[in-house]
């Protein structure tokens, strides 16, 4: 959301107050900044590929963690996975899938098109502030991205 | 001339069998007239048998299928005269596909060498309108085994398919209900589940923001919406629990209760060390059910029996089995409130709690899903209980067929 430090983890999340509740979990620990929020499958898609309302975007190769809703309106959760696992530019972001749901055919389903992570938002604010903030802690200090992370800048 | 009166007896294959009837046959002395002519004449006797039933079509056929008596069920049914249908080939009974495909002749072919066929499916009557039938068709025969002729019998089933029809149809609506209505329970708390952690966490967010600066009223509403907030999430979440429960068949198998019941208690042991909580646990069978369910109907009985024991000072929780007409019976027993006979039957029903929530916490779906899961497994369950004098919960597990590939326990 803010330009002056690069963004670490794309958000694309419709609901507008879980988005809130998800930057204000990661506000705490000092990550809120670094996160970009998209609300639909296509926004996803534009920003992550500098199209439409982001072609002026610079691929930036700072991302370490997409965080994607499966539930998200125009182009689903699932199909955005699909698409940026098939790009090479893409391909080697990790995903991290956050649902409402544990429905088994979803979680499937979304290991098989390659997430890296399967995560049902609890129902239990406490719990949910909780889950954010290891997820947020995890992909963007803990975790070392690949290799290849440095070079997407350099693809298109 | 003097003929010995006909014998009646039944014809070999005449035994009644689903919708067939028994038919008399009429067998004639070998040295007497012409066959055609006995079975004509035997028609007397025929029409004192059939006659009376006008819901069935009576009639007899020659050796070549050719109508040679009408009785007025078949009139009534097909809706020829006995003038008008006498001497005509009994295909005319058929639909056209039938016809060309030489069905009535095959049937004729399989009533003489069986002595029987029994066939159900669509009739023509005279109109051309078509109606579904029971056939039975039997050969007569004389006393040398030669092939007489047949004694047709026609039941119009038309009505008797509908109704048929109708209640497979009603059974598989109502299925369809039920599975929606599950579908809506299930995908209406998964919806609701995301406005309460919004509510719930908005107001934790904002009692941070204001901080010890707190007006004491405010952070009592502020209390107020977060207890509102988490209630609803647990009635959400159970009652998405009892919709995915509905949607679950009970996978039974043979299974060691002794052991599964030591699960459970090792579960629920933080809550029973909490307080001084005795369990005595008997001996228990091996029963054939759904382990899984099994172990939620004791995890709820044992924790109701913890719950509503807390105000005694020595709680006594007590778990065995009796058995009753050959059946093991299954109780969990507790010495804690107990309540009032009278309102029993609530105890089963979704949000039915008998006690007050400042008294005793709870949504009162816990027994909901017990009974749920009992009757997933033909059982039975009921209690007994008195204000004062603790309760007593009892349940069979019917006759679940076990799952021959597992075996547990
Ligand atoms: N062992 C018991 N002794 C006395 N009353 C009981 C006992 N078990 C159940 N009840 C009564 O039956 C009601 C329904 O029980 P049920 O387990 O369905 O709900 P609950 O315990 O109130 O809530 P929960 O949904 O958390 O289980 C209870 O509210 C209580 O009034
Ligand atoms: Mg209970």
């Amino acid at each position: 959301m803010n330009s002056k430090r690069s963004i670490q983890m794309l958000l694309a999340e419709d609901n507008a107050s879980d988005a809130d509740l998800i930057l204000a979990s990661l506000a705490k620990v000092g990550l809120a900044e670094v996160i970009h929020v998209v609300h639909d499958g296509v926004e996803t898609l534009d920003f992550l590929f500098c199209r439409g309302e982001y072609a002026d975007r610079l691929q930036e190769p700072s991302i370490r963690v997409i965080v994607l809703d499966v539930k998200l309106p125009k182009v689903d959760g699932f199909e955005v996975l699909r698409e940026l696992k098939a790009d090479a530019r893409t391909r080697s972001i990790p995903v991290v899938m956050l649902t409402s749901s544990n429905i088994e055919r979803d979680v499937a389903r979304g290991y098989q098109l390659g997430v890296n992570s399967y995560l049902q938002k609890p129902i239990d604010f406490e719990r949910f502030r909780e889950t954010v903030r290891h997820l947020g802690l995890y992909w963007m200090t803990m975790n070392e991205p690949p290799p290849v992370w440095s070079r997407i800048g350099a693809g298109q | 001339m003097v003929r010995e009166p006909p014998k009646v007896l039944t014809s070999s294959g005449g035994e009644t069998k689903g919708q067939g009837v028994a038919l008399p046959v009429m067998v004639y002395p070998a040295q007497d007239s012409p066959l055609l002519d006995a079975l004509m004449d035997g028609e007397s006797v025929h029409q004192l048998l059939v006659d009376s039933r006008g819901d069935y079509a009576v009639f007899m056929l020659d050796s070549n299928g050719i109508v040679a008596s009408w009785n007025k069920g078949a009139e009534q049914i097909k809706g020829y005269s006995r003038d008008e249908i006498v001497g005509r080939h009994f295909s005319v009974f058929y639909p056209a596909e039938d016809r060309t495909r030489g069905k009535p002749e095959r049937e004729l072919v399989i009533a003489a060498r069986d002595g029987r066929f029994e066939d159900e499916g669509k009739r023509v009557r005279k109109d051309g309108s078509e109606f579904w039938a029971n056939v039975v068709l039997s050969a007569v025969r004389d006393r040398t085994d030669a092939l007489v002729g047949f004694v047709k019998v026609t039941r119009d089933l038309t009505e008797e398919r509908a109704a048929r029809e109708r209640a497979l149809t009603n059974a598989q609506a109502l299925e369809a209900v039920n599975a929606e209505l599950e579908a809506f329970t299930y995908s209406v708390s998964h919806d609701l589940r995301a406005p309460i952690r919004q509510i719930e966490g908005f107001s934790k967010i904002l009692e941070e923001h204001l901080g010890k600066s707190l007006d004491p009223q405010v952070e009592h509403y502020l209390r107020r919406i977060q207890d509102g907030s988490q209630q609803m999430g647990r009635l959400v979440d159970d009652l998405l629990h009892l919709a995915q429960l509905g949607r679950q068949h009970a996978k039974p198998r043979l299974t060691s209760l002794d052991s599964l019941i030591d699960e459970v208690l090792t579960n629920l042991r933080a809550e029973i060390m909490e307080r001084d909580v005795k369990c005595r646990v008997g001996a228990l069978p091996t029963v054939v059910c759904d382990p899984g369910l099994m172990k939620v109907v004791f995890t709820n009985l044992v924790s109701n029996a913890v719950k509503y024991t807390r105000r005694r000072e020595k709680a006594v929780i007590e778990i065995g089995h009796v058995v009753k007409d050959g059946e093991p019976v299954i109780y969990v027993r507790d010495n804690g409130v107990g309540f009032d006979m009278k309102y029993a039957d609530k105890l089963f029903g979704v949000f039915q709690r008998l006690h007050r929530a400042e008294e005793f916490e709870g949504a009162g779906v816990g027994l909901a899903t017990v009974s749920r899961i009992i009757r997933k497994h033909n059982g039975t369950i009921w209690a007994e209980a008195a204000p004062d004098q603790g309760a007593t919960f009892f349940f069979t597990l019917g006759t679940a067929a076990p799952d021959e590939t597992t075996h547990t326990g």
